[in-house]
């Protein structure tokens, strides 16, 4: 067995202390890799800010667990991946007078929304694809297939239901909540009410952090069967529609108006600028502590001895 | 009592008492999934590969199902404590799922020693680490045997990398003695696959001694052995699992990579983790051949682990208890790095995600869990915990920076870190403590009965 060490023998002190010109060098190669590591940092950290601004706009973006993303300069459209029934999907109006604030429009729910008597969520197999432009959810069955197709516009976002064969639907749309829709308050009913067929929803809604009044609307391609509106405590929180066809789209628009004086509230989509003042702040404090710190150090060491 | 033999035993108390009422339920779920699967004789590369695939079927994404994705010999650890638990609570299922994002069902009353059961592995190599650092310094093992960080990974979580840890000390103190089993220990190290940015170290140290090289490959092809058998029997999945998914992961974890965490596009999101990648394969060239061959073994795989800790693309909370051992026995190095990781822990994952054994014994504990984490997913989807987690993440890279520099210096022979201070740092410096470790290590094998 080979028992020789494998670090190299001990040298002399002498041999240990480096030249001043060595030492030189080696501070110059010290410093030099820390400002590359420095700029490596900072530089990074614009990464978010650039995808936002440069790749992210018009185009759905898939990430996560299989969940789908669209951010134009009107709506943020999020689609949720397939082991989550909600928002399927759920449309956000950003306001013309604060860009960064996602304002929650109407959302989709597979969790409450039928095909032929089956559960969108939690019966049918989803299989998603996308392309820039459209995100194409496909529900299939044996007996019948759904595509769902989500396409964004700046003025609208369009989801339309469309199969084969001739389906009959239950879908539930969800808000919290919606003031008044087609002009009847949650003051006028405390049952859920059928409105008269109709193929165009209007809807109002308030939201209190940026002290705005907003307003959406939906745009059938045909007449519905039925369509519901749920009160709730505060204004209505759903809408149902029931339809037979075999194509159906859904063509979803809001605006918000300023009304009071929003403070600009803080929100998600403001990271991407938020993250390269991090990564200055922390690097900075690294750099000061390193060149401070020390002298620091050494005169407290200075005067104890 | 001998004092070495108190600290083992304490250590062994705190972990024991602890072990039975927390865990990652995702982790742990996947140990005691795999475990099952394994006595059944079933491939669990198959059961991740198919689910990963179904995955990508239904997104239309490069996404993968994060269950076992480690070295085959891992869960052989585990198995035999899972096979001892179902002897005594029978083969009914005790936790129910558990993968993201669903919770888990737990079935009581055996989840606590289901807990007990699956950890034992991991409590036993904490408490060796801990005598083989008591056989050095007792303070570095007082350290090691108490420091929360350590024992929340292993005990609290449910996380193995402290037999990394273990492994990679063996493969260390073993190398001036067998190389064989410098070689083995070093394979069994590769249970979390990230160590294998040290195998060129390695190889380049033993290169121009052919036997010793010899032997430490003969060693490491020993532990090899079932990753080939799973090459044959099912080079898809296997493949698929340790190649495809560890090697196509979004960077992240606590280091300065995590920012691309918020930036929600997954094709991009892979095309810039290739940028680390690119960084790691020219420092590791860099260091390896400025150092490898030159400095001690110790601080040489400190500074290729600290250069992986840097600009690989994934490192996990845990991934250091695997090193602190090393870094225990490196002069050069500050042990309290631990710091940042075990905050960066409470920052990604709630604090009551790790007490769902306890919370899950009553409906009403039940109640509060969905109520504290209704608030810490709207924190959550507020962006308040990226912004923390972003700076902990770089300043944990910050600090491994400050120590690989100090290492980089010490192994040049050169001037101390701090300006003014001259001080002999080089291998005179800190091959006392090697050799104490060596002479140790060495008595404790000649002793032997």
């Amino acid at each position: 067995m080979d028992k020789t060490p494998h670090y190299p023998p001990e040298k002399p002190l002498s041999q240990l202390c480096l030249s001043v010109q060595e030492r030189r060098i080696g501070l110059k190669l010290k410093n030099r890799l820390t400002l590359f590591f420095a700029v490596y940092i900072i530089a990074l950290s614009f990464v978010p800010f650039l995808h936002d601004t440069l790749i992210a706009q018009g185009r759905w973006l898939g990430y996560g667990t299989g969940a789908y993303q669209y951010q134009n300069q009107h709506y943020f459209v999020l689609f949720n991946d397939p082991y989550d029934g909600s928002s399927k999907p759920h449309i956000h109006v950003n306001p013309d007078f604060a860009p960064a604030a996602r304002i929650s429009l109407l959302e989709f729910s597979d969790w409450t929304s039928w095909v032929n008597d089956h559960n969108l969520f939690n019966e049918f197999n989803v299989a998603m694809r996308a392309d820039p432009r459209t995100l194409d959810v496909t529900y299939a069955l044996p007996e019948v297939v759904i595509h769902k197709y989500v396409e964004v516009s700046s003025e609208s976002v369009k989801v339309t239901l469309q199969s084969e064969k001739e389906f009959s639907a239950h879908l539930e749309m969800w808000r919290w909540v919606m003031t008044s829709i087609n002009g009847i308050s949650a003051k006028d009913t405390t049952k859920p009410l059928a409105i008269p067929p109709t193929t165009l929803v209007e809807f109002t809604f308030e939201d209190e952090r940026l002290q705005s009044l907003g307003r959406g609307r939906i745009v059938m391609s045909a007449m519905p069967a039925q369509v519901k509106i749920w009160p709730h405590e505060k204004g209505f929180n759903k809408i149902t529609i029931d339809f037979v066809n075999s194509m159906m789209s859904f063509t979803v628009s809001g605006s918000m108006e300023e009304v009071g004086a929003p403070s600009q509230p803080w929100s998600y989509a403001l990271l991407p600028y938020v993250m390269p003042i991090v990564a200055i702040t922390v690097v900075a404090l690294y750099l000061l502590v390193g060149k401070y710190g020390r002298t620091l150090k050494n005169r407290i060491a200075s005067r104890s001895s | 009592m001998e004092e070495r033999s108190r600290i083992v035993l304490l250590a062994a108390a705190v972990r024991l008492a602890i072990a039975p009422f927390f865990m990652h339920a995702g982790d742990v779920g996947t140990i005691y999934e795999s475990s099952i699967m394994t006595l059944k004789g079933l491939n669990v590369y198959d059961f991740v590969y198919a689910k990963t695939m179904q995955m990508q079927n239904a997104t239309g994404l490069p996404v993968f199902f994060e269950g076992y994705a480690y070295h085959p010999l891992l869960i052989y650890f585990f198995a035999p404590f899972y096979w001892l638990f179902s002897l005594i609570a029978g083969p009914s299922p005790v936790m129910i799922d558990g993968h993201y994002p669903s919770l888990p069902v737990l079935v009581y009353p055996w989840t606590p020693l289901l807990l007990l059961m699956l950890k034992i592995p991991i409590i036993l190599a904490d408490l060796l680490v801990v005598y083989l650092l008591a056989r050095v310094d007792m303070g570095k093992a007082e350290i090691y045997a108490f420091c929360p960080y350590v024992i929340f990974i292993s005990t609290v979580w449910g996380m193995f990398d402290s037999l990394v840890g273990l492994f990679l000390l063996a493969s260390y103190l073993m190398s001036s003695r067998n190389n064989f089993l410098s070689g083995l220990f070093y394979g069994l190290s590769l249970l979390k696959l990230y160590t294998v940015v040290l195998l060129p170290l390695y190889v380049v140290r033993l290169f121009r001694r052919r036997r010793a090289l010899v032997e430490f490959l003969a060693g490491l092809a020993v532990t090899l052995l079932p990753v080939a058998y799973y090459l044959i029997v099912s080079p898809l999945s296997i493949w698929n699992v340790l190649v495809t998914f560890q090697g196509t992961r979004i960077m992240g974890g606590v280091n300065l990579y995590n920012f691309i965490w918020i930036v929600q596009d997954l094709i991009f999101d892979l095309a810039v983790s290739m940028v680390p990648t690119v960084l790691l394969l020219v420092a590791l060239y860099y260091l390896i051949s400025r150092f490898g061959r030159k400095a001690p073994l110790l601080e040489s795989i400190l500074v290729i682990m600290f250069a992986y800790f840097l600009f690989g693309k994934v490192i996990n909370e845990q991934f250091l208890v695997s090193i602190f051992p090393l870094i225990l026995l490196c002069r050069e190095c500050d042990h309290r790095l631990w710091v940042a990781p075990f905050v960066f822990v409470f920052l990604r994952s709630p604090f009551y995600y790790f007490m769902l054994p306890i919370l899950w014994t009553s409906p009403i504990f039940y109640g509060y869990y969905l109520q504290a984490d209704e608030v810490w997913r709207q924190l959550q989807a507020a962006g308040y915990l990226q912004i923390p987690m972003y700076a902990v993440g770089i300043a944990f890279s910050l600090l491994i920076f400050w120590n690989l520099l100090r290492l980089v210096d010490a192994t040049r022979g050169g001037v101390s870190s701090i300006p003014g201070v001259t001080e002999p740092t080089g291998h005179r410096a800190y091959d006392h403590v090697l050799k104490r470790a060596r002479g140790v290590w060495e008595n404790s094998i000649t002793n032997r009965p």
